[in-house]
C-alpha cells in the first residue's frame, strides 16, 4: 500500500504559506485513503503556481500549457479508461484562458476530477487581476479597481450539467481531503473549486477572510435550481459538496469495446485491410 | 474505339451534381477504367455553380485533364463556365425541347429531361436520364449502370431501383433515336480489382490501418471528411473520434491520448493549424508522438475557404515559438496518402515528436483509382516503448523519461506502468522531466531533442523521373499529376525535362536530392504566392543562381496548357 511519502515528487518552490500546499497534502492523503498507487494516477496541469502540483506530487504527471489541462486530461482518459485522471490548475488557468474547455468538459462528463486552486489572482505572473477577482479589486492591471464581475464557476458548472460540484478551502485540510476523496470516487466529471489563498499577492482574500465568511453545506442540494439560488445568495462563499448527479459518463454512453492501446508491432492486419477496402469499390 | 474520355457534370449546388458525378465515375471505375476526378464547388450549400469532372483512362494518371468530350449541363451557367474546356467534337447535353444542333466546334443536344422523368413517374430521375445519354454516347453496356443502381439503391427498395433503371434506359433510347451518329464507343478493358478513393479517405484509411485509434478535431473544409470517415469506422475496432470544441482542444485531446498510449491524430486546415500552434510546441517539448493532418486551402485568414492552395508550408516547417523537432510529410498522390499517413504514426512514435501530413484541397477532395493497398509495405513500429519489466529494471523513484541516449531518443513509458512514474513537461526540464533552468542541461537537452530526428525517413521521400535532365521541375502534393503530364508533352516534343516531387519536406532528404538539383535549372511549380517550396530548397541547396518558380494562387489548380507554356518560356 502506498503511503503519503510515496506521493512526494520534486521539492516545491511555492511561497511559504501558499494555499496550494494544503491542496497537495489533501490530494496525497485522499489517494492513500482510496488505496491508489502513484502509477495509477495521472495528474495533468496547466500553467501557474498551482499547476506545478504535477511536479511536486509523485504520480504520472503532465505539465501542459496555460489553460489546456482539461483537454489533455480528457484525451488521456479517453485513451485509457483504467487511469485515474486528475486535472489541476489555477483560477486564471481554468476560468480565464481555459473557460471554454471547462464548459465543454462539464457537459461532456468524461470521468475525471478537476481541482481548481482559486486564489482570485494571477500568482505566477505576479499579481494581475484574474477572472475570479472581485469587482473593485485593485491589482497591477486594475489600479482603479476591477471593473468586471467575477466568473461564477459553481453555477456555471451546475447549469451546464456538471455531475459533481464541490467547493473547499485550503484552511480546512480535513474537509478538503474528504471532498477530494468523494470527487475521485465520483463516476463522471467532478469539479472541486478550492479557495487557496495567495499569501504574496492577494491581501484581501486571505485565510482569515475565508474563515470568517465561508458557510459549510452539509448535504448536496436536491436540485440544480436550488443549488444555484443558494450559491447566489451566499455570493459563492460556501464549502461542501453542492450538487451530485449519477449519470452515465461519456465513455459508457459510447458503449464500445475499448481497444485503443492494442496496437501491436508487425504488419497491418491483412483481413481488416481487405474488409475495409470494400467501402471503396 | 476511343481509349479515354473526359466528362463533366455541372449545375447549381444542391441539384445532385455530386451524386451524378459519383455514379458516372464509379460506373466507369467498375467497368475497368482508371478514373481521376476533380470537383469544383463554392463555399455555400445551395446555389452557386459546381461541377464534377472525370477523366477515365486505361493507364494511370494523376491529372483530371482539361479537354471535355461530354458536358452535362444541369443549368444554363454550366455551358458558359466550362465552354473553354470543350474538345473538338464534344457533345453538350442540356435541358430543352428536343434538338440537335452544331455549335462552333461542338454539338448541343437538348432534351426535355424534366418532362421525360416526370412521365416515367420520378421527376428526380432527370439526372439518371442524362447519365443514360452519357453512357450510350460512349457505348457503355447498360448493364454496367444497372449493377451500380442495384447496389446504390438497394436500401431504398425495388421501386426506386426500377424507376432509376427506366430513366437510364430512356437515355439510351434518346441516343439511339437522335444521336447515334455521335456515338464513340469506349474500348472495352479488363475489369480490375481496384479502389476509387479520395485523398482524405486514403489518409484516414492509412491512419486507421496503422493503428490510429483516436482522432480529435473540429470541422473545417477541406479536412472534415477525414473526421467523418473515421467517426464511422473507428468504433468498429475500439477507437473513437471526438468532435471537440475547437482546434486547440483538437490537438490537446490528441496529445493527452498519445501521452496515455493511443496512436492519436488531429486533422484540420490552415485556420485550425494556426490555433494549434502553441500545442504543437507542447508536443515537441514533451516529446509526445502525434500526427497532424493539414488539408490546406486558400488563405490567409478565412481566405477562399473552399478553394485550393499550398501555402501553409512555412507554417508547418516553422510554426510555434521556439524550436522543436518535427517531421513534415506531403504525399503527392492519393495512393501515397495512405502509406505516408501510416508511416507518419511510425515516425511520430519512433522519434517522439509531432508529424505533419500535408494535403491540399485537390489532393484531399478528389478521387482516383488506386490498386488495392499492400498490408506489408508499412509495418507498424512503436519505437522505444518500454514494458513494465524494463521500466522497473531502471530501479528509479522518478523514471528518467528524457534520458540522454546515443540517438537522442529516450525510452518512453505509458501512464499506468509501475516503475515508470514521472512528469512530462512543457517547461524546460532535465532527464527526469522536472523543471530546470540550468544552462548546461538546457543546452544538452535542447540538442538531444532537435537532433534526434536527423535520421527520420519515409520509404519514398520524393518521386523523381529523368533525374539527369538539365531542367528539373519540382513540386509538392497534388501538382504531381500536372507535372507528369507536362513531362509527357515535352517528351513527345523531344525535350528532356526532369521531375522531382518532394514528399518529405522536413527533414529534407538533402543527400539524395542535392545531386539531382545542384547545377541544374530548377523550376518549382506551386500553388502559393511566395514560392514556399523553392525558398525552402534554396535554404538547403546551392541552386540560387538558376532557380525559377511558376506560381498560381487564384484558388484553382494549374491547367496543363499554362504550365507547358511557362516552362517553355523558361527553358
Ligand atoms: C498562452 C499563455 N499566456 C500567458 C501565460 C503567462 N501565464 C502563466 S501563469 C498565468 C496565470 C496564472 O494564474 P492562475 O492560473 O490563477 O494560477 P496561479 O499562479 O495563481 O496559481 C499566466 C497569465 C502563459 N504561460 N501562456
Ligand atoms: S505567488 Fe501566491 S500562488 Fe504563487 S506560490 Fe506564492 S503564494 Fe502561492
Amino acid at each position: 500500500m502506498a503511503t503519503v511519502k510515496d506521493f512526494k515528487g520534486d521539492s516545491s518552490t511555492w511561497c511559504p504559506g501558499c494555499g496550494d500546499y494544503s491542496v497537495m497534502a489533501a490530494l496525497q492523503k485522499a489517494a492513500v485513503n482510496l488505496g491508489l498507487e502513484p502509477h495509477e494516477i495521472v495528474t495533468v496541469t496547466g500553467i501557474g503556481c498551482s499547476s506545478k502540483i504535477s511536479e511536486y506530487m509523485r504520480t504520472y504527471g503532465f505539465h501542459t500549457l496555460h489553460g489546456r489541462s482539461l483537454p489533455v486530461a480528457q484525451g488521456a482518459k479517453m485513451a485509457n479508461p483504467n487511469l485515474k485522471v486528475i486535472a489541476a490548475g489555477g483560477d486564471g488557468d481554468g476560468y480565464g484562458i481555459g473557460l471554454g474547455h471547462f464548459n465543454h468538459a462539464v457537459r461532456r462528463n468524461i470521468d475525471i476530477t478537476y481541482l481548481v486552486m482559486d486564489n482570485q489572482i494571477y500568482g505566477l505572473t505576479k499579481g494581475q487581476t484574474s477572472p475570479r477577482s472581485n469587482h473593485g479589486f485593485v491589482t497591477k492591471t486594475t489600479q482603479k479597481g476591477n471593473k468586471e464581475y467575477p466568473v461564477d464557476p459553481l453555477s456555471t458548472a451546475i447549469s451546464n450539467g456538471c455531475t459533481f460540484v464541490a467547493q473547499a478551502f485550503s484552511g480546512d485540510v480535513k474537509g478538503l481531503t474528504e471532498i477530494i476523496e468523494k470527487a475521485l470516487e465520483h463516476k463522471g466529471f467532478s469539479l472541486v473549486n478550492i479557495f487557496s489563498p495567495c499569501v504574496t499577492f492577494n491581501k484581501i482574500n486571505t485565510y482569515d477572510f475565508f474563515r470568517e465568511h465561508l458557510v459549510k453545506v452539509d448535504e448536496p442540494f436536491h436540485t440544480r435550481e436550488e443549488a444555484i439560488q443558494i450559491i447566489k445568495q451566499q455570493q459563492g462563499l460556501l464549502t461542501g459538496i453542492l450538487f451530485v448527479e449519477e449519470r452515465e459518463d461519456f465513455q459508457e454512453q459510447l458503449g464500445i469495446d475499448w481497444n485503443m492501446l492494442a496496437v501491436k508491432e508487425g504488419s497491418m492486419d491483412e483481413g481488416q485491410l481487405r474488409s475495409f477496402e470494400t467501402l471503396f469499390k | 474505339m476511343i481509349k479515354s474520355i473526359e466528362w463533366k457534370v455541372g449545375g447549381q449546388q444542391g441539384e445532385g451534381v455530386d451524386s451524378t458525378g459519383e455514379i458516372f465515375a464509379k460506373t466507369l471505375f467498375r467497368y475497368g477504367y482508371y478514373v481521376t476526378s476533380y470537383k469544383q464547388f463554392m463555399s455555400r450549400i445551395k446555389g452557386g455553380h459546381t461541377n464534377y469532372k472525370i477523366r477515365a483512362t486505361q493507364e494511370r494518371t494523376n491529372y483530371a485533364g482539361e479537354q471535355l468530350n461530354i458536358l452535362l449541363c444541369l443549368d444554363q451557367e454550366t455551358l458558359q463556365v466550362n465552354e473553354h474546356e470543350l474538345a473538338d467534337g464534344a457533345v453538350v447535353i442540356m435541358e430543352g425541347d428536343t434538338s440537335v444542333r452544331a455549335e462552333k466546334h461542338y454539338t448541343i443536344a437538348a432534351f426535355p429531361l424534366k418532362k421525360l422523368a416526370t412521365e416515367l413517374g420520378n421527376a428526380l430521375a432527370k439526372n439518371m436520364i442524362a447519365l443514360g445519354i452519357s453512357g450510350a454516347l460512349i457505348g457503355l453496356p447498360k448493364e454496367e449502370f444497372f449493377l451500380f443502381i442495384e447496389d446504390v439503391f438497394e436500401k431504398k427498395g425495388e421501386q426506386v431501383i426500377l424507376s432509376n433503371k427506366a430513366a437510364v434506359e430512356k437515355g439510351y433510347e434518346l441516343v439511339a433515336q437522335h444521336l447515334q451518329h455521335l456515338v464513340k464507343p469506349l474500348e472495352h478493358v479488363q475489369k480490375q480489382d481496384r479502389l476509387y478513393i479520395s485523398g482524405n479517405e486514403a489518409t484516414a484509411f492509412g491512419s486507421f490501418m496503422a493503428g490510429c485509434r483516436f482522432l480529435s478535431a473540429y470541422p473545417i473544409t477541406p479536412a472534415s471528411e477525414i473526421m467523418e470517415w473515421l467517426s464511422a469506422q473507428l468504433p468498429k475496432v475500439g477507437g473513437t473520434v471526438m468532435q471537440v470544441e475547437d482546434e486547440i482542444a483538437g490537438i490537446t485531446f490528441a496529445i493527452g491520448a498519445a501521452y496515455a498510449g493511443a496512436r492519436a491524430m488531429t486533422s484540420t486546415s490552415g485556420p485550425g493549424i494556426s490555433l494549434k500552434t502553441e500545442a504543437l510546441g507542447l508536443a515537441g517539448m514533451s516529446e509526445t508522438p502525434i500526427v497532424i493532418v493539414d488539408s490546406q486551402r486558400s488563405g490567409p485568414s478565412t481566405g477562399l475557404p473552399t478553394k485550393h492552395e499550398q501555402s501553409d508550408l512555412q507554417h508547418m516547417l516553422y510554426g510555434t515559438h521556439g524550436e522543436i523537432p518535427r517531421i513534415v510529410l506531403y504525399p503527392s498522390t492519393i495512393e501515397d496518402a495512405f502509406y505516408i499517413a501510416a508511416e507518419a504514426f511510425n515516425l511520430a512514435e519512433t522519434y517522439q515528436c509531432p508529424v505533419f501530413v500535408a494535403l491540399d484541397l485537390v489532393l484531399s477532395m478528389n478521387k482516383t483509382t488506386v490498386p488495392p493497398f499492400d498490408s506489408t509495405r508499412v509495418p507498424i513500429t512503436r519505437g522505444k516503448l518500454v514494458t513494465e519489466e524494463e521500466a522497473k529494471s531502471y530501479g528509479e523513484h522518478i523514471f528518467k523519461r528524457y534520458r540522454f541516449t546515443d540517438d537522442g531518443i529516450s525510452p518512453r513509458v505509458l501512464p499506468g506502468t509501475a516503475g515508470g512514474v514521472h512528469t512530462a513537461s512543457s517547461n524546460e526540464h532535465g532527464e527526469d522531466g522536472y523543471i530546470t533552468e540550468d544552462p548546461e542541461i538546457r543546452t544538452q537537452i535542447m540538442r538531444k531533442r532537435m537532433e534526434k530526428i536527423k535520421t527520420a525517413a519515409i520509404q519514398n521521400p520524393y518521386y523523381s523521373k529523368n533525374e539527369d535532365a538539365d531542367v528539373i521541375l519540382v513540386g509538392m502534393g497534388s501538382t504531381r499529376g500536372i507535372i507528369e503530364e507536362a513531362l509527357d508533352v515535352f517528351e513527345r516534343e523531344g525535350v528532356r525535362v526532369g521531375h522531382v516531387q518532394i514528399q518529405q519536406l522536413h527533414p529534407l532528404p538533402i543527400d539524395r536530392i542535392a545531386p539531382i538539383l545542384t547545377g541544374k535549372k530548377v523550376i518549382s511549380i506551386e500553388n502559393n504566392y511566395e514560392g514556399q517550396l523553392l525558398n525552402w530548397l534554396k535554404q538547403h541547396l546551392p541552386i540560387h543562381s538558376n532557380a525559377h518558380k511558376i506560381t498560381q494562387y487564384d484558388g484553382n489548380p494549374f491547367v496543363l496548357s499554362r504550365v507547358i507554356q511557362e516552362v517553355r518560356e523558361l527553358i
